[in-house]
């Protein structure tokens, strides 16, 4: 006779997987990617009393264009985004944060959706999600719910999804015409580095030349992902001169130590930053000799 | 529970608790032990199995989750006389085998690559074993027997026996 832990099911649509996660009396939990929760099982006893595995329900792997944003369904895997042609074409940068999480074996089993859920403090894609001023989509038995990304991750490992909540899909607005977007990535070794630094930036240029529109994102610098609007505001309606770059550079850096103080790590994050995104912005803004 | 899926080609039915992982599946409930255990948390692809065609780590997959699906150990892979296949007399070839814990992950991420991509580069090769840790060969004979591979896969255009049909027709 074999003990059995919780029992397993599959949801078989997004309705389906909402009800199975908020049957009375049972305690469930999504299994996404797995990449997490398996690892987590090991380690404690007690987990849940049922696994709802959303894995295989199609809808939540769907990428497609609704009008002028680009929905990206909750269940789809990191090489489902990094071989979608529209996420590469309209966000580039997510396609290169999805590409530098871990190996292939990671890649094909965990989710944007299970990245944004748990919030790990390395979650790649966030910085990525949170600079196209993604929104989060869920499902709840009361109806739908959507918060922008930078407000449902609180710190992390913490969110604002609350219990019995499905997350649906993360969509974001296609950025205007001509942006530019990067994602850098400072690790220890490149394919399976949980990563210790990321900078994920968008930016666009108007006629004149000047920068109509930027968007700086650190990753795992500060608790709460999000943009550092001082370093942006450098930047806005200038020319991007390589001084300016320079300038906007040591500005996010001020910023990061104003919401995070000095820390142990901050002798090395400091520098880190700093150059790194300076040599985001210069990839944006086509500056000469700033890398 | 009862987990039912294809493994490398036939029918598998198999009781297990629902909350072990796909390794432990394999291994220790169904007796294939030639899918290895290196870290148990993801980490050095020594486990790497594939899961309807895709390379995964089956130390993060819920025995269940397998339900259905088309499971590929490195006890499918083989050539048409159940020897090595191409890829795998290449790897001894190449002497890219040393103590061979971390070969049948290798093999299988060899696999996927030349499922999807049949003129990898060097640097796609790196990266297609990437998530594989080896700690005796040094990575370049690895390479150079995935790389001789394809090369000669090019050559004769003829998929090699593998049990996968996924596999099959991606190579066709
Ligand atoms: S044993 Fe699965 S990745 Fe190491
Ligand atoms: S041959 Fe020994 S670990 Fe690779």
């Amino acid at each position: 006779m074999i003990m059995e832990k919780f029992s397993y099911v599959r949801g078989q649509s997004i309705p389906h997987a909402v009800a199975l996660l908020n049957e009375p009396g049972v305690r469930a939990r999504v299994l996404a990617g797995g990449t997490d929760l398996v690892l987590l099982m090991k380690e404690e006893r007690d987990v849940c009393d049922r696994v709802v595995d959303i894995t295989l329900i199609p809808e939540l792997h769907q990428i497609r264009r609704a009008g002028d944003r680009v929905v990206i369904g909750a269940g789809a895997n990191f090489c489902e985004i990094v071989e979608s042609p529209l996420v590469n074409e309209t966000a580039p940068a997510l396609a290169d944060a999805c590409h530098s999480v871990g190996a292939t074996q990671i890649r094909n089993m965990g989710t944007l959706g299970g990245n944004v859920a748990n919030a790990a403090a390395c979650a790649d894609s966030l910085p990525a999600l949170v600079c196209f001023d993604a929104v989060a989509h869920a499902l709840t038995p009361d109806g739908a719910l959507e918060w922008p990304v930078s407000d449902l991750v609180i710190r992390p490992n913490q969110t604002k999804l609350p219990a019995g909540a499905l997350l649906t899909a993360l969509s974001y607005q296609i950025p205007g015409e001509g942006s530019r977007s990067v994602f850098l990535k400072l690790g220890r070794r490149n394919a399976m580095a949980i990563s210790r630094l990321t900078v994920a930036a968008l930016g666009r240029l108007d006629d004149a030349g000047r920068v109509a529109e930027v968007r700086i994102v650190p990753g795992s610098a500060t608790p709460q992902i999000r943009r550092f609007p001082k370093a942006e505001a450098v930047l806005l309606g200038q020319i991007p001169t390589l001084e300016l770059l320079r300038e906007a550079a040591r500005v996010a850096v001020a910023e990061m130590t104003e919401i995070t103080g000095k820390r142990w790590s901050s002798e090395f994050k400091e520098p880190a930053l700093e150059s790194m995104v300076l040599r985001a912005l210069a990839q944006l803004f086509d500056a000469q000799g700033a890398a | 529970m009862k987990i039912e899926f294809t493994l490398n080609g036939e029918p598998c039915s198999v009781e297990a608790p629902a909350h072990i992982n796909l390794l432990h599946l394999l291994r220790d409930y169904v007796g294939l032990t030639g899918t290895k255990e290196g870290c148990g948390v993801g980490e050095c692809g020594a486990c790497s199995v594939l899961l309807d065609g895709k390379l995964v780590n089956s130390c993060l997959v819920l025995a269940p989750q397998a339900g259905g699906r088309d499971v590929v150990t490195i006890e499918g892979v083989r050539g048409a006389d159940g020897g090595p296949n191409d890829l795998q007399k290449n790897f001894i070839d190449h002497g890219a085998v040393q103590c061979g814990y971390c070969i049948p992950g290798m093999v299988l991420a060899g696999e996927a690559l030349l499922a999807k991509k049949l003129n990898p580069s060097r640097a796609d090769i790196r990266e297609a074993i990437a998530g594989n840790l080896c700690r005796c060969t040094g990575y370049q004979q690895i390479v150079d027997a995935i790389e001789a591979t394809a090369a000669a896969r090019r050559d004769t255009r003829q998929p090699q026996s593998i049990e996968d049909a996924k596999v099959h027709e991606e190579v066709l």
